[in-house]
């Protein structure tokens, strides 16, 4: 069978003689889906990148590039038009990024039907109005005079496919489209792509990062690693059984919402760990360590109607113990973790941190020491969470300083200590945070946070930049901090396999409300309210376990 | 006060989605227009106040301030007490003066013994031909400069720009000028050194050296914003998008990287009339041209001051007025603006 | 949600290409510091005094007595743009060091604090950028004047607003930050934070703005006395050497104006080559 795509032995090399891509193959057949995989920095963007000609200037390529039976490197420019136009097209991964916000979303489905393809006004629009139709978004016709900025990320997307649909592509590359999205919308413009695809007969070159989404769709993965493919096949030998140590690890590493994992056992998940520890019945006595009663926020803008951030919260966590707050993006989540640590005031409610009263925001010296040290908070993002100025020692020697008043030597000697219980050592004191990489730097923002020794740890997103084997290392050294302080945790976060993983109990949240709780494993094999049930439906899992 | 701005930003986007389509003239845009109008006045109104109370900042009292340097007979004291209403209560003489300035009406000059607006007017012709030929000369090197420059990013041609671009931003007005007029007029005589010429075809010929000499430094700012705003969109991931679906370089550059870039290049151009105003009082005295810009460095040095703040206050009001037309123009050039979001 | 980063991908294609520039900028450094050592040790520098008169060379050009010649009334060009230094580079340096410290900190006040005093702040800033620098100091002379005196007051005043717009807009930014909630929810105080992180965070992008404006005042307060409004004669001073020598340009007596519009060209490049450098090394744009 001819293949719709053939790369073979691809090679790039930067000017400078960095290569990025070493020895690439990998095909596509008609109608078939192929998913490339891997971390960031894998060269996966890349790969799909020089199909479309799309590739850094002053590089170097090598190997070959077919695409419908044609050759794409070296060929000249009109060639290359003409496989843009007619053979493939690319859904990229930020739609508000990519698509032109001083243009009408009309113009942006139009532009190359009719600078292309030569059509009329007339006859542009309406095969534009058809294929938003063919996205399923709502009023197409109202849509086509519509801007960007006044849509919503799900939508936008939509909008991206429709305006790659516009050249009906024989393949449909799509890099990354529902990273930037929500879980629901993730699994709504899934189930838009695939009908497409069937109805199209497109061949289809999927990137992702996500491993479990990977397994929903595609008939054969190629998994990359540093600019060369680790492993290729059969999507379900690959990640049932898979070959390379490079793709076993990131399976293990990858969370799942599956009770069931690898080998067959039973994944070691919070509740069980948390109850070996056996710490938990000890101290549950001493009543709970976060007690949220009735908090609520609104915010008001100028012009529209009040945003309810939070509705009426009630949250309670034993001492020791770990909760998940579980939610989409504008459920207020993280308004109830800003409320929680003091950066912003409930309207309404009350927080208490081991029986003390922390509702309202701090005001002087002494009110804000001691709520820093009932409650410290780790960030999403770890660039931008630690002052670039300031190296990573100084930055825990302060926080000690500040609060334990110790002498500079003392200070010195603690941050290293701390440094050392979160896997850094000496050689990171003097390091400022842009030498460090993304996990260092999460590592050292925990050490702050527990530099104070808090009552209570809260971690918004705190895993959710990080690479999935990243992530992994960063849950597994909060499992073990906790064992050995007792820590407790609220965490904060939008992946359930993750909060499965971190948390022996969470709560849903949605549009403010908490909509459910209960523990963790609970609420993902049984949900209760349609909406946790929409959410556990959405994440994507293989498609040979949805069929069995 | 940092609100949780995903939050927010995901209920407004929900919300705009839902809303049916508002047309540029709805109830908001009147709105925004009725307060950049606001704003204008309330500047204008500050500004004049500083113009007018500045006076009051100099020690000593007001009559021999204005008859400094001239004879301070009892009749000139008299004379220019009555005119200015020098023996009124402050407010009320700023009053006056705003109520004639509103009429055009800017006193009398000491020097010329006219109507300050009568002198000005005499001389406004040069400045307004020499800021518009100026003007065109602007927009035609800089924005080329900046578009090669940007679309040879990193190549010797861009290089080559930015070292030009570089060295012009040193030369100021006054250097330029003697430089101009060394070469092109004393030595190769091809242009006059003096004067601005009689008719309109003989004026536009008076003003070539003197509109190049003004346009230097202000082609340096318009190439450079124009520049760094195209590799900006350059960047961009529409811009990628728009070329992975197929259209010419040409069509992208045009459609997509010159139509984002104009923003910052509008803005620039707002600052810009002020600049020009204000730097052809070198110009002009240079090439001895009989503009406002001279006249005021004349009244400065003998003294006038009527005609320094009636001067001072055009040009301040040439710049808000300028600037507020910019800013009313930007929903055309980025339709995020007028629905309020923020704009990037 | 997870926020997009970017990709390996997305960043080659983007990466802005580093060039070297370190040799164009110790030139540079080397002519500023060449120009400030003559302006301090000018008496030392100097072959003459600067108003010393020489009747036998009158508008002469170069010789071995005079390096660079001399002016229409026989005073040495050199020694004149050696004292002219001085003035053109005193100047320029007030402004700036004034401009910047009251910029600062009204923009760390009106970005930190924000709400009415932010709004209040931001009227005041837009009249003053109404008058544009050269307008406030030729102002400032019909006022109280000619000198150096009132043009530098007036040009602090002038320039401050720009400082403050641009401190304000990166102090907004790093507010924004979570490195500064982290602070915050550490049990920092909020004016502990402003002044002692976020402020020398900013700094460097601001600093380099200043050296940029550096060459812009220098060429406006020569503008200034070239107008005969700013320096006045006999001190030497490059604006006023220019304004001197323009009736002998039209008699075709070059060097006298070009001497020092060399010197003045010099430095303004020489002060944005090291500007534009800094804030390139830095890679602190202008957050919009």
């Amino acid at each position: 069978m001819s293949q719709l795509l053939d790369i073979d032995g691809l090679t790039l090399e930067l000017h400078d003689g960095t290569r990025l891509l070493d020895g690439i193959s990998l095909s596509v057949a008609p109608g078939e889906t192929v998913g490339l995989v891997g971390e960031s920095g894998s060269g996966k963007s890349l790969t799909a990148r020089t199909v479309l000609g799309l590739v850094p200037e002053r590089s170097r390529l090598g190997g070959r590039v077919r695409l419908d039976g044609r050759e794409v490197i070296g060929a000249p420019a009109r060639d290359i038009l003409d496989l843009r136009r007619h053979a493939a097209a690319m859904i990229f991964q930020d739609p508000r990024a990519g698509i032109n916000p001083m243009r009408t979303i009309g113009d942006h489905l139009t532009e190359t039907l009719r600078r292309c393809e030569g059509k009329s006004a007339a006859e542009a629009r309406a095969r534009a109005i058809e294929l938003l139709a063919d996205v399923q978004l709502p009023r197409p016709e109202e849509h086509f005079d519509q801007y960007p900025h006044e849509f919503s990320g799900g939508m936008l997307q939509r909008v991206m496919i429709a305006g790659a649909l516009t050249s009906s592509p024989k393949l449909l590359i799509c890099d990354e489209p529902t990273t930037a999205l929500d879980v629901t919308t993730q699994a709504e413009i899934v189930r838009v792509l695939v009908e497409l695809r069937e109805r199209r007969g497109m061949g289809m070159l999927f990137i992702t990062h996500d491993l479990n989404l990977a397994a929903s769709l595609c008939d054969r993965v190629v998994v990359m690693s540093r600019g060369r493919i680790e492993e290729s096949g059969d999507a379900r030998r690959v990640f049932t059984a898979p070959e390379a140590d490079y793709t076993r690890r990131l399976i293990e590493a990858t969370p799942s919402i599956a009770v069931r994992s690898l080998d067959g056992g039973v994944e070691p998940d919070a509740s069980s760990r948390a109850d070996a520890s056996g710490r938990m019945d000890a101290s549950a006595l001493a009543g709970p360590m976060l007690e949220v009663r009735g908090l609520d926020k609104q915010y008001q803008l100028r012009g529209r109607p009040p945003v309810h951030a939070v509705v009426e919260a009630e949250l309670e966590i034993p001492r020791g113990g770990s909760l998940g707050v579980v939610g989409e993006s504008g459920s207020g989540k993280s308004t109830l973790a800003r409320l929680i640590v003091g950066l912003e005031a409930a309207d309404r409610g009350e927080v208490r941190v081991a029986g003390r009263e922390r509702g309202a925001a701090p005001h002087g010296r002494a009110e804000r020491l001691a709520h820093a040290k009932s409650v410290q908070m780790v960030f999403q993002d770890p660039y931008l969470s630690l002052d670039p100025r300031i190296p990573a020692g100084r930055a825990i020697q302060d926080v000690l300083r500040l609060h334990g008043g110790l002498d500079r030597a003392a200070a010195e000697a603690r941050a290293l200590e701390l440094l050392e219980a979160v896997g850094l050592g000496e050689r990171h004191l003097a390091a400022r945070p842009k030498t460090l990489s993304g996990g260092q730097r999460q590592r050292v923002a925990i050490a702050r946070a527990l530099a104070i020794e808090p009552d209570l740890l809260v971690m918004d997103e705190a895993t959710s930049a990080l690479d999935v084997s990243v992530q992994a290392q960063v849950l597994d050294l909060v499992a073990r901090l906790r064992e050995e302080r007792g820590l407790t945790v609220l965490f904060i976060s939008h992946d359930l396999g993750v909060v499965r993983r971190v948390c022996e109990r969470a709560v849903v949240m949605r549009r403010g409300e908490i909509v459910e709780q209960g523990p963790s494993d609970r609420l993902l094999r049984e949900p209760e309210h349609p909406y946790t049930r929409l959410l556990v439906d959405s994440v994507p899992r293989p498609s040979w376990e949805v069929a069995a | 006060m940092a609100l949780d701005s995903r939050t927010v930003s995901v209920a407004a986007r929900e919300a705009a989605a839902e809303a049916p389509r508002r047309g540029r003239w709805s109830a908001a845009g009147v709105r925004r227009v009725a307060g950049k109008l606001g704003g204008l006045a309330l500047t204008l109104f500050l500004a004049s106040l500083l113009v007018f109370f500045s006076r009051f900042l100099v020690p000593g009292d007001p009559v021999s301030f204005l008859l400094r340097g001239r004879k301070p007979s009892p009749e000139a004291v008299a004379q220019v007490t009555a005119q200015y209403g020098l023996d009124l209560p402050p407010w009320q003489q700023y009053l006056n003066w705003l109520g004639g300035a509103l009429t055009g009406d800017f006193g009398r000059s000491l020097q010329y013994r006219q109507d300050v607006s009568t002198v000005i007017g005499e001389r406004l012709p040069v400045t307004l031909m020499l800021v518009v030929m100026s003007g065109l000369l602007i927009a035609i090197v800089g924005l080329s400069a900046g578009v090669v420059a940007a679309l040879n990013k990193g190549r010797p041609l861009d290089r080559l720009t930015l070292i030009g671009l570089t060295v012009l931003s040193a030369i100021p007005s006054f250097v330029g000028s003697i430089v101009l007029i060394a070469i092109f007029a004393v030595q190769l005589g091809w242009f006059p050194t003096f004067g601005s010429g009689q008719g309109f075809g003989d004026m536009v010929y008076h003003l070539v050296l003197p509109s190049i000499a003004l346009a230097i430094v202000f082609v340096v700012l318009v190439g450079k914003v124009t520049r760094s705003s195209m590799v900006e969109q350059l960047g961009r991931e529409h811009v990628e998008v728009a070329t992975s679906r197929g259209l010419k370089r040409a069509t992208v550059i045009r459609r997509h990287v010159f139509r984002n870039a104009l923003g910052p290049i509008l803005t620039v151009s707002g600052v810009l009339v002020a600049g020009l105003l204000v730097a052809s009082t070198i110009v002009e005295a240079a090439f001895g041209l009989a503009g406002i810009g001279s006249l005021l460095v004349q009244s400065v040095d003998r003294l006038d001051f009527p005609v320094v703040q009636a001067i001072v206050m055009l040009v301040v009001t040439a710049f808000v007025v300028v600037n507020a037309i910019v800013d009313l123009a930007e929903p055309w050039i980025d339709p995020r603006s007028a629905a309020g979001a923020s704009a990037r | 949600m997870t926020t997009p980063t970017p990709t390996l991908a997305v960043k080659v294609l983007r990466a802005p290409r580093a060039h070297r520039t370190s040799l164009v900028f110790a030139i540079a450094c080397g002519v500023v510091a060449v120009m400030t050592l003559a302006a301090v040790f000018a008496p030392f520098v100097a072959p003459y005094p600067p108003d010393a008169v020489d009747f036998t060379a009158v508008n002469a050009g170069p010789s071995a007595a005079h390096w660079l010649g001399t002016d229409g009334l026989g005073r040495d060009l050199l020694s004149r743009l050696v004292y002219g230094a001085r003035t053109a580079l005193l100047g320029p340096l007030l402004v700036v060091i004034g401009s910047t410290i009251i910029g600062m900190l009204l923009g760390l006040l009106a970005g930190w604090r924000g709400g009415w005093i932010d709004a209040v702040l931001g009227r005041v800033f837009d009249v003053l950028f109404a008058f544009p620098s050269l307008l406030l100091a030729i102002m400032a002379v019909a006022l109280f004047g000619k000198g150096l005196v009132a043009p530098v007051i007036a040009m602090s005043i002038a320039y401050a607003p720009f400082v403050a717009r641009l401190t304000r807009a990166l102090v907004k930014a790093e507010r924004t930050r979570p490195y500064v909630a982290a602070y915050r929810v550490q049990g920092f105080g909020g004016a502990w934070i402003a002044f002692r992180r976020v402020l020398p965070n900013v700094t460097p992008i601001v600093g380099a703005q200043s050296t940029l404006n550096f060459g812009y005042v220098l060429a406006e307060l020569a503008g200034l006395s070239f107008l005969g409004l700013g320096v006045q004669p006999p001190t030497p001073d490059w604006g006023a050497m220019i304004n001197e020598a323009q009736s002998g340009v039209a008699g075709g007596y070059f060097l006298p104006a070009i001497v020092p519009a060399v010197a003045v060209v010099l430095v303004v490049v020489a002060v944005n080559i090291i500007g534009e450098e800094l804030s390139d090394r830095i890679g602190g744009g202008v957050p919009a």
